[in-house]
This record gives structure tokens, sequence and C-alpha cells, in this order.
């Protein structure tokens, strides 16, 4: 059997995936560390469950191979992979009590029953249901079930777990434990975690390596914190939420300082080192949603020259616990959000209609790939992907 | 027409009535049957009862006066028990088959579903004439039970279309994950799950097989099932002796019914409540 090695890493390379004249997953490469946690992050029909799946062997590429530890697993079953899988739904045997479930992998082998079942009430102390083990699958709650079917995905000593929208089916506040418990048991077992979700702060508070998807391409492959603070593309910065997307023309290259004529009226002044930008051409911006700051305009302000600022109207006022999600409105250009700290905000509170200035510095917006590919129709395929 | 506030609309009492119809229709002439097959001896085959007695159940088994009951009850049960284990055999891999789409399953599909739509006398006398052309003789346990898996199979395969329907992969899929083989999958998942749907293939197999006249009347050769039997005994038979036959078979059926409903119950309730301690 080829999971002798426990080397958990994998390597997808040149994947493309059809199903019929749909291609689910375009000549994808993907490498993930061994020991790893692995977010495949992107909206529903982005391809991640296809890979997911591919690499469980439920499905087989079209092209392309998938290494795991350095060996191609085409035509290998799951055992043979050491891979397993929690399921979406969990697909618990509703036939079988906790313990037989936990169990069934070692009875497919012909272990003895005295034995299975000794070695999955282990597991399950693990998980903390070993009270429940002569309960049926239907007599627990959706937490409850999470925990069995992760006891019975790992009593096959896998040494990768997929993990298909393992928390889509929780109530929120369980969601919040659940993340934070497959977190723990990760770094317990020391084995690589792949989790495919839909939700960004799910993602992001869990992986080492977040994968953010669209139409079976990747848009980002990095660690967390830099999928949101300095997302490469106009996708993924809209996809994650931290960040403002603005666009415009360069209209002068001065000192190391560029001046963009936004589309939306709005000037920006952005500190270029590295980046040939040239006089005239298109670019296409960032600005963290938390690094702007609002203030009322005084009644008849107009547009200013102003670099760095734009005037909008408050459209909507969302208070979010430690910050105040401030949505700005203008004639012209897509919403603006501001992520006010709460202190801030109600020292001057606003009110929905208030017309404001919004600011921020040069060193907070960040120039995005998109500016060199033109992307005019991608960047409107992310704003459909969106909606 | 608007109903008064409150009250139901008209097409409340239209359908009401019409149920109402259909239920003394059903159950009217079924109860007279069965009361008057507790007819006294020297009873007539209508009212009034001329006492009260099980005389006419007795006669049934005194071959001689009544026809061959007892061994046409055999033969009837034995080729609707066969008929149901052939259709549940056959639906359940022809339904799992049918998850692949494969050239031609549509066509298949409705050639299959489509005997449902013959006339089953001419299905019969087709499937009787050829025997005969071949010089095999009929006989119930053969031509006959062809003739009937006309019409229990697509029947069978309607019900466990409708059933793997509803029936989400992911389970075998787990399974698989597991390492099972595809011969482990089938026995230890798919099966067991599906085993409510497959007994109610079953019973509706041996249903229809036990009541099915138009297919077997040519088809069953020289020995009779119960209800060609009892066919034939409403132009010879001439006491209270043909409602005790009506009696004992309606038990029967009802017998069959809550066996195949109590099990189905019993499969639903482990899964849902099980045996342990309550939550």
């Amino acid at each position: 059997m080829l999971s002798e090695t426990r080397n958990g890493e994998i390597k997808i390379v040149g994947v493309t995936k059809r199903f019929g004249d749909m291609a689910a997953v375009s000549d994808l490469n993907l490498t993930i560390p061994d020991k790893g946690y692995c977010c495949l992050l992107g909206p529903s029909g982005c391809g991640k469950t296809t890979i997911l799946r591919m690499i469980a062997g439920h499905d087989t590429p079209t092209t392309g191979e998938i290494r795991i530890g350095g060996e191609a697993v085409t035509g290998l079953s799951p055992v043979q992979r050491g891979t397993a899988m929690m399921f979406q739904s969990y697909a618990l045997f509703p036939h079988r009590s906790v313990l037989d479930n936990v169990a069934f992998s070692l009875k497919l082998r012909g272990s003895g029953k005295a034995e299975r079942h000794r070695q999955a009430r282990d597991l399950l102390a693990k998980v903390r249901m070993e009270r429940f083990a002569d309960r049926l699958p239907a007599q627990l709650s959706g937490g409850q079930q999470q925990r069995v079917a992760l006891a019975r995905a790992l009593i096959t000593n896998p040494r990768v777990l997929l993990l298909d929208e393992p928390l889509s089916a929780l109530d929120e506040y369980l969601r919040l434990r659940m993340r934070g418990e497959l977190r723990r048991v990760q770094k317990d077992l020391g084995i690589t975690f792949i989790h495919v979700t839909h939700t960004q702060l799910e993602a992001i508070a869990v992986a080492d390596l977040v994968v953010v998807m669209a139409q079976g391409r990747i848009e980002q492959a990095a660690s967390a914190r830099e999928i949101f603070t300095a997302p490469r593309n106009a996708y993924v910065a809209r996809f994650m939420g931290g960040q403002n997307v603005l666009t415009g023309i360069v209209e002068s290259v001065v000192d190391g300082h560029a001046i963009v004529a936004g589309d939306d009226g709005a000037r920006l002044s952005i500190a270029v080192d590295k980046e040939r930008l040239v006089k005239g051409s298109r670019l296409v911006g960032s600005i963290r949603r938390d690094r702007v700051s609002v203030s009322k305009a005084e009644d008849g302000a107009t547009p200013s020259n102003e670099v760095n600022a734009l005037l909008g109207e408050v459209h909507a006022i969302e208070y979010q616990g430690s910050y105040v999600k401030v949505t700005l409105r203008r004639p012209a250009g897509e919403e603006f959000v501001a992520n006010v700290f709460d202190e801030d905000f109600f020292r001057d509170a606003l009110d929905i209609g208030d017309r404001v200035h919004a600011r921020w510095s040069a060193r907070d917006v960040l120039i995005l790939e998109d500016t060199h590919d033109a992307g005019e129709a991608s960047m409107s395929e992310a704003a459909e992907a969106l909606l | 027409m608007l109903a008064a506030e409150g009250g139901r609309p008209w097409t409340f009492y239209a359908f009401a009535a019409f149920f109402a119809l259909f239920v003394l229709f059903l159950y009217g002439p079924m109860m007279v049957i069965y009361i008057l097959s507790f007819q006294g001896p020297s009873g007539g085959m209508t009212f009034p009862l001329n006492g009260v007695s099980l005389h006419w159940f007795d006669a049934l088994i005194s071959q001689t006066r009544v026809g061959d009951i007892a061994g046409s009850f055999q033969r009837s049960i034995g080729l609707a028990v066969a008929a149901a284990i052939v259709t549940v055999v056959l639906s359940v891999v022809a339904a799992l088959g049918f998850r692949r789409r494969f050239r031609g399953s549509a066509f298949a599909f409705y050639l299959a579903i489509a005997s449902l739509i013959m006339p089953g006398l001419f299905v019969g006398l087709g499937i009787a004439l050829t025997f005969r052309l071949l010089g095999l003789g009929t006989d119930w346990y053969t031509s006959g039970l062809g003739a009937q898996l006309t019409w229990t199979l697509p029947f069978g395969l309607l019900i466990m279309f409708a059933v793997l329907g509803r029936f989400n992969r992911s389970y075998e899929e787990a399974a698989t994950d597991l390492g099972a083989t595809s011969w482990q999958r089938l026995r230890e998942v798919t099966l067991p799950m599906l085993l409510p749907g497959i007994i109610g293939v079953a019973l509706f197999g041996f249903t229809l097989s036990y009541d099915e006249i138009a297919r077997t009347a040519l088809t069953a050769g020289s020995a009779n099932t119960l209800p060609l039997e009892i066919w034939a005994m409403t132009t010879t038979v001439t006491s209270p002796a043909l409602y005790a036959i009506g009696a004992v078979t309606t038990v029967v059926s009802f017998i069959v019914i809550g066996v195949a409903l109590i099990s189905i119950a019993v499969i639903q309730r482990r899964r849902t409540r099980g045996t342990g301690e309550p939550i």
C-alpha cells in the first residue's frame, strides 16, 4: 500500500476536469504542504468541491495528475491514497449505531468485533462522543453528528483529511466552536487538512493556506493574512470583502507617487516603487476598509481636488461590535465602505443620508494585478460572480 | 360561487360527497359479502341471514363441493411469492444499473414500462401462443409466472427508480472512502438503506400477482390459480361458500399488507429512535 509513507503533501499538476462540455476545473496547479491546513474558498460552482473529490479519488481528472507524498495516485482507491473524506451531509449510515459507524472501516478489513469496538471507542473519546456510542445518527444533533463523522474518517489513519463544507450544516454558534476544534485536531494529529468552504471568515480563521477560486481557476493562493490585506486582483479584493476597489487613469508619475484620476471623480495618490506605470494607462487599486476615516461634510460641499478622498452619502450603517460598517453611495462608481472603529464612530455618530468625506493615506492603497491586464472583462465577471 | 364567511368552499362538499360514494362502493358490497359468508347452513345467497355459522368456511375444505380451493390457494401463494422475489431482485438490480446512464437507457426504460399499457388479456394470449408454438406446455409456474412478471416488473422498476432518486450517493461514496469493495458497499450500506423500498416492491409484486386474472387466465395451464378458480365458481357455485372464499382471501391480503407495513414501520423507527436512551 502506498500510504506507508506518511507524507501528506499534495501536488495538483495541470489538472482539468470536464463534465460534458463544461470545465469545472481548468489547468489547475497547486501545492499543499505536508501537515498544512488548506482552505479552498469560492462561490458555489467554482470547482472547489471537484478538486476535493479528485484528491479523494471519487472523481478522476480529465487531464493532469494528482500526487500525494510525491507519488501519482491516479487509479488508486481512497484507502490506498491514505485520504479520508468528511462529507457535507456527514453521510453517517442511518442503520448503524454511532459505534458501528466509526468501526465500519475496521469491520471491512476483517478486524474482530471486540478489537474494532475498542478502537472506535478510543476515537469517540477523542471527539468527546463516547457517551453516545449506542445511539443512532438520527438521535444526534448536527454538531454531534459532525464529531462522529470526524471520528469515522480518522479511524482509517489517513495522511490527508478532506472536509467538504464541514460547518455549513451547523448554526452560527456551533460553527465558530467547531472550526476552532477542527484546527486543534489538525495540529494534534499533524496531518494535512483540506477544507472546502464558501465563507471567507471561516477560511481565514483556520487555514495556513487559503486558495481563492473562481470559475475553475485559482485567483490567489496565499496565507490568510496576505489574502486579506494584499489581494492580488480585484476579484479577490471584492470577494474577501476587506477592500474597496477603485479604477482610474494614471495622470502623472512624480517622485515615486502616481496621481490617478478615478473613473468616479475621486483622485488617488499612490506610492509606486517598482510598478511601471505609464501616464494615461489604466489602474485598478484597492483600499482597506478599516483604513478609511469618515467625517461629516459641511452643507453644500462639492467634490474637491483633494487626493485620497471622496465625497459620498451614507447609505447604510451596520454595527458589528468592535467596528461600524458605513456604506457610502456616490453618483458615480460602486459603493464604498469604511469600517470605522466603534469609539471613533460614536464620538460623532452618522446618520443615513449624511454627506461625508472619506479619507485614506497613500500607503494603504494597493495596486492590483488587473492594472496590467486592463481587465475590464474580468472585472465585470468578478462583479457578477459576487452577485 | 363564494363561500360564506368562515365556511368551507363548495368544492369541499363536492369532494366529500364524492369520497363518501367512493367508500360506499368500495366497502359496502364487500361488507355484505363478509356478513353473508357467516350464513347459516340452510341459508341462501342473499339476505336475510338464516342463522349464523361457520358452515361455508368448512365447506371450502371439502373439495367436492366447491372446487379446488385449497390447491389453487397454494398455487397462488407460491406464484405470488415467486413473482415478488423475481420482481425485487430484477428491479433493484436494474434500478441500480440505470443510475449510470448508458446508450439507449431511456429507450430500454420506456420499453419496460410500456407493458403497463398493453392489454393484459392479449399479453397472456400472446405468451400462451408462443409457448404452444415452441412446443412447451403452459403451466402456472412457467408461462403463468412470466405473464405475471410483465405486470409486476414495471411497477417494481418504477418504485425502485423513485426510491433511488431520493437516495444520496454520498452514503456509497463514504463506504468506498472507508475502504469498502463494491460488493461490501452493496451489502453493508446500499441494500440495508433501501430495505423499506425493497419491502414495498415485494408487497406490490405479491399483491399484484395474487389477484391477477387477465394475464394469467390463458397462461396458467390446467391448474387454476385462486382468482381463476373463484372466477370459474361465480358461474357454477350457488352457495354462500363463494362469500366465504371472498372473506378468506381478503384476510390473507390484509395479513400480507399488515406484515409489510409493520416491518417498514419497525425499520424506520429503529432509525429515528433506536434503542439508546432518550435524548
